[in-house]
């Protein structure tokens, strides 16, 4: 009886040990030695985004990509992301260093605040070899009027490579400036770009312009310019 | 009496849920200073319209609910011709060609300020659009609103007229 509740115990242990799993995503196989961890936004995944992830498959480069409000249950709200377990991530970042190929992390709007986090529980030989690709971050805890904005406290990202790709047409574009201070401060490496004649989740508006429409499709260019260029090479 | 007591606690409620619009009552603070050009090249400040109730709204001609209640300030600015409100609206870190662009399809006429390097926008700490102030006489702020809403109506309206209310008899 001591013996069967000892494998009982056990076989508890083991179930919450299996908490720390890798989230469940998506994957887009291919044979070059690139690879893009795609987190999507707060909004979850979008058919342009599917396929870009496709396209960038059919040039070697592979994607997993990863809906955490569908890998998580959670409500499509930007706070949700704050509920992502940072473990997973972490390990799901450890995984995608091992498979030996280069890897940038791209990652959308509230989306980056666990992203972030999970790369500063990295260890820092494993962190320097990351990049990350950031769209429009949000790492507000307080952004309210006539008030100066406070961020989330990401932990240590030294050696980590940042770069922010900011669509112009946001109310987050006149921030950004101090956005990129707050990264370097816990001691990454920064840089952005700006995307003109464009708005946050230019690919899955209700009303796009014509110019949003064409560069959805062109999402794929987009990020493989990135990786072959500068920091995220 | 009991049925006065309903009566009186329905109404608070009424009264509660016309503020769920979202406009946040200020102590006066003061206003941070406003330092911009019209679309003629003029400058202008708070001090341009000292003595007035002001709306002061950050837009932008990209931002689909800041256009939305765009008609709602012109009908807002009709219904109190004559009145000592003035409302301003200040572009967001765009061009004059882009805001140019939005005007040539809507005629408002209502002064629009440009904030094409955002400066203004990072001074009053916006951080979405529309992000609307209300201003006393004073030039102070009195209430703040992020989002949209029907200017020329409901709470917005009320707050407006209890403003305008407050100003000596010779200024309504």
């Amino acid at each position: 009886m001591m013996l069967f509740r000892i494998l009982l115990l056990s076989l508890w242990a083991c179930a919450f040990g299996a908490r720390a799993d890798l989230p469940d995503y998506q994957t887009f196989p291919a044979r070059g030695d690139q690879l893009l961890l795609w987190v999507t936004s707060e909004r979850g995944r979008a058919e342009p985004e599917v396929q870009a992830a496709e396209n960038l498959a059919r040039q070697g480069v592979e994607v997993w990509s990863l809906d955490l409000v569908n890998a998580y249950f959670l409500p499509q709200l930007p706070s949700s992301m704050d509920r992502v377990p940072q473990q997973d991530l972490t390990d799901w970042m450890r995984t995608a260093v091992a498979s030996g190929k280069q890897v940038t992390v791209y990652a959308v709007a509230r989306a980056a605040a666990p992203v972030l986090r999970a790369a500063a529980e990295l260890e820092p030989a494993l962190r320097e070899r990351l990049c990350l690709l950031l769209m429009y971050p949000n790492l507000y805890t307080v952004a309210e009027p006539l008030a100066e904005p406070d961020y989330l406290d990401l932990g240590s990202l030294s050696g980590l490579r940042v770069k922010v790709l900011q669509p112009r047409r946001s109310a987050a574009t006149p921030w950004l400036p101090g956005l990129m201070d707050h990264m370097a401060q816990f001691g990454a490496s920064v840089a952005y770009e700006i995307l003109e004649n464009l708005r946050e989740g230019y690919w899955a508006r209700e009303t796009p312009t014509e110019f949003e429409v064409a560069e959805s499709r062109r999402m794929d260019a987009m990020l493989i310019r990135e990786l072959s260029s500068g920091g995220c090479k | 009496m009991k049925r006065w007591l309903t009566v009186l606690a329905l109404g608070l409620l009424c009264n509660a849920g016309g503020h769920a619009a979202g406009f946040e009552a200020r102590a006066s603070a003061p206003a941070p200073a406003l330092e911009a050009q019209d679309l003629k090249g003029t400058p202008k400040t708070l001090a341009s319209y000292r003595g007035k109730v002001v709306l002061l709204n950050f837009w932008a001609s990209w931002c689909p609910p800041c256009l939305r209640e765009m008609p709602s300030m012109e009908r807002l600015r009709q219904k109190m011709a004559g009145r000592p409100l003035e409302i301003v609206a200040v572009d967001s870190a765009e061009t004059a060609a882009e805001v140019n662009a939005y005007l040539s399809k809507m005629q408002l006429g209502f002064p629009i300020l440009l904030d094409p390097e955002g400066s203004n926008t990072r001074r009053w700490k916006v951080f979405a659009l529309p992000t609307s102030f209300l201003l006393d006489a004073e030039g102070k702020v009195r209430y703040v609103l992020t989002g949209p809403t029907e200017w020329d109506e409901g709470e917005a309206l009320q707050l407006i007229e209890s403003m305008l209310a407050e100003l000596p008899v010779q200024a309504k």
